[in-house]
């Protein structure tokens, strides 16, 4: 995954399209939309991740997507521009909510003002599931802005999956955990990621919100075996997938930039968890770079292709 | 509510994790790097070295990244501010004010929160550092444009018009009153389409300094032209009860003005209700906290 769509992208570049731009699109349009899109997926769903750089073309031609997710965050303040603009996307198509800024892994308690807004925001849409990540995101009042992985040990397991359980109570709908793309790895480690990530959910008894592209960089830059990963999951508690496109540096370290195709090595991926699980709402992740928006719709309809 | 507690060496190692976060790019080279001798030792023990980079180069990957997303979110916030100096020197200022003050907030947009004040007093004196300041404040107004709630304007009812002398008008969060003594609203525009990160030249200085009301609309940010002296009276009634901005606005008035001012200010006060200005009408003291209208 990466931070924040549109709010953060996460690689060296990212943006901040959190910031309302200088001029959006107003929504103009059709008024034939309905007044309310169902807000179930279809299992085999896709859906693409909301960015600010889409609003022109979207409220223009509303084209066939199965849904959209959001990143939370851009839409639990007050602003009104933001909201507006989500509503209309609403009323045409699912909405799922993705956060970037729960912190379940900081060492300060959950901010239940945040969970607040975050529930008022998922009530708001009728998100039919909500996803954060399984990472700290800041420490002792700062906030750092960026998906930060922590040592993987069963005491932090423990410390997770309570957290996590905490927060689908709070929902009241069903809450995934998304793994994360990474560049390092602790000394203090004693399970491997995939050990702790679904010790987590099933403890938790929350979801998996599972990322191939973010399984695939984190092999790269750690060395291990994509597929051992994949293999460890239960497909029954997978909410979503992403895929996404990331960056080779040249000494061949991947980072999750959003901001190209998703290989082919993802998309290989990609289908060994299709054979292995499918059918699961499939998502695209555009954060930098972005194409003009049929583009990125045809690179999602490439999932389909590649299903086997 | 979630009881347990995260364990102290998690905190501590988060600490760590977070000061290499935190550490300054090194700008020496005229590009931006990683300094991972300034790493702490700690933080590079908490790391294991991986099959292409060691542990430190890996840590500065989330170095980098920290920056850059602060940098580019800066930029967003600030546009016109970030083009007046180029973004390698507003990158500088903005690290300078992310040092002082790092983000706190879960909501990334508030990370640039305060820092027109922090460029006010980071800027020498002299025109470009005027032009400067006057377009960060440009680019703040901007930004609470955006970010205000749905707001309803003021109807004055007739109670309101017998006791609008003295109370205080609230200023609408979704207009903002600005001055300018370059045409830098023009140049905000023309940026607005135009990609880039080099400094763009300073336009010539205007004869006379314009004054708008920048007023939030569905379709984007109506900018409506206001005499100076309506401009300056729109500032005044945010700060103070309508009889004293009144009577402020006439002690800086010529004799032809003060002749005017009656017939003049019952205009203004019409038409900014008219274009929704305010959003309230309190005899509450002025709190400081009105993000309406921008003193500039
Ligand atoms: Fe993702």
């Amino acid at each position: 995954m990466r931070a924040s769509a549109d709010r953060c992208g996460f690689r060296a570049t990212r943006h901040g399209a959190i910031v309302a731009p200088v001029s959006e699109p107003s929504i103009t349009a059709n008024n034939d939309a309905p007044r309310r899109a169902p807000a179930a997926l279809a299992r085999d769903a896709l859906g693409l991740g909301l960015r600010i750089a889409h609003y022109g073309y979207l409220f223009e031609h509303w084209p066939a997507v199965g849904y959209f997710e959001v990143i939370s965050e851009n839409f639990m303040g007050p602003a009104l521009p933001p909201r507006q603009r989500l509503d209309a996307v609403r009323a045409r198509y699912p909405v799922v909510l993705h956060g970037v800024g729960l912190n379940l892994l900081g060492p300060d308690p959950l901010d239940e003002a945040y969970l607040d807004a975050l529930c008022r925001l998922a009530d708001h849409v009728d998100a039919p599931f909500v996803t954060d990540h399984l990472c700290w995101t800041g420490a002792r009042g700062l906030s750092h802005h960026d998906l930060l992985p922590a040592p993987y040990v069963p005491e932090l397991v423990e410390l997770a999956a309570e957290r996590a359980a905490h927060v689908q109570r709070r929902l009241g709908r069903p809450f995934g955990l998304e793994n994360l793309s990474s560049y390092v790895e602790f000394r203090r480690s004693t399970m491997t990621e995939w050990e702790f990530y679904t010790s987590v959910v099933r403890t938790a008894g929350c979801s998996f919100m599972l990322d191939v592209n973010n399984i695939y960089v984190s092999s790269q830059n750690h060395g291990f075996d994509p597929l051992d990963y994949l293999r460890a999951i239960d497909f029954s508690r997978v909410l979503q997938v992403h895929i996404a496109g990331h960056t080779r540096e040249p000494d061949g370290t991947l980072v999750d930039t959003h901001d190209h195709p998703v290989v082919d090595a993802v998309w290989a991926l990609y289908a060994a968890a299709w054979r292995m699980g499918g059918p699961f709402p499939t998502l695209l992740e555009w954060d930098e770079r972005i194409p003009p928006m049929p583009d990125a719709l045809a690179e999602l309809a490439k999932a389909r292709a590649v299903r086997p | 509510m979630s009881t347990r507690s995260a364990p102290d060496w998690l905190a501590a190692l988060q600490a760590r994790f977070g000061a290499v976060l935190r550490t300054p790019l090194d700008r020496s080279a005229g590009s931006l790097r990683a300094d991972v001798s300034a790493y702490d030792r700690d933080a590079l023990d908490d790391a294991l070295d991986g099959p292409r980079r060691p542990a430190a180069e890996r840590l500065a990957v989330y170095n980098r990244q920290y920056w850059f997303r602060l940098f580019g979110v800066m930029q967003t916030a600030f546009p016109l501010t970030a083009r007046l100096l180029g973004h390698w020197q507003f990158n500088h200022y903005a690290a300078r004010f992310l040092l002082a003050q790092p983000p706190h907030a879960w909501d990334l947009d508030r990370a640039p929160d305060g820092f027109e004040q922090h460029l006010d007093g980071a800027l020498d004196a002299g025109a470009m550092s005027d032009a400067l300041r006057e377009a960060s404040r440009i680019d703040a107004a901007w930004r609470r444009l955006f970010r205000a709630p749905a707001t309803a304007p003021l109807r004055p009812t007739a109670d309101d018009a017998a006791r609008l002398l003295d109370a205080r008008l609230v200023p609408s969060p979704a207009v903002a009153v600005v001055v300018e003594r370059w045409p830098l609203l023009e140049l905000k525009a023309t940026l607005a389409n135009a990609r880039g990160e080099s400094a763009v030249a300073l336009p010539p200085r205007l004869a006379d300094a314009r004054w708008w009301a920048l007023a939030r609309e569905p379709g984007g940010v109506r900018h409506v032209a206001l005499e100076a002296r309506e401009g300056e009276l729109l500032t005044l009634l945010g700060r103070h009860t309508v009889r004293d901005a009144l009577a402020r606005l006439e002690a800086t008035c010529s004799d032809a003005e003060r002749a005017a001012l009656p017939a003049n200010a019952q205009r203004w006060l019409a038409r900014g209700i008219e274009r929704g200005v305010w959003c309230g009408l309190t005899t509450e003291p002025d709190t400081g906290d009105d993000q309406g209208i921008t003193q500039l």
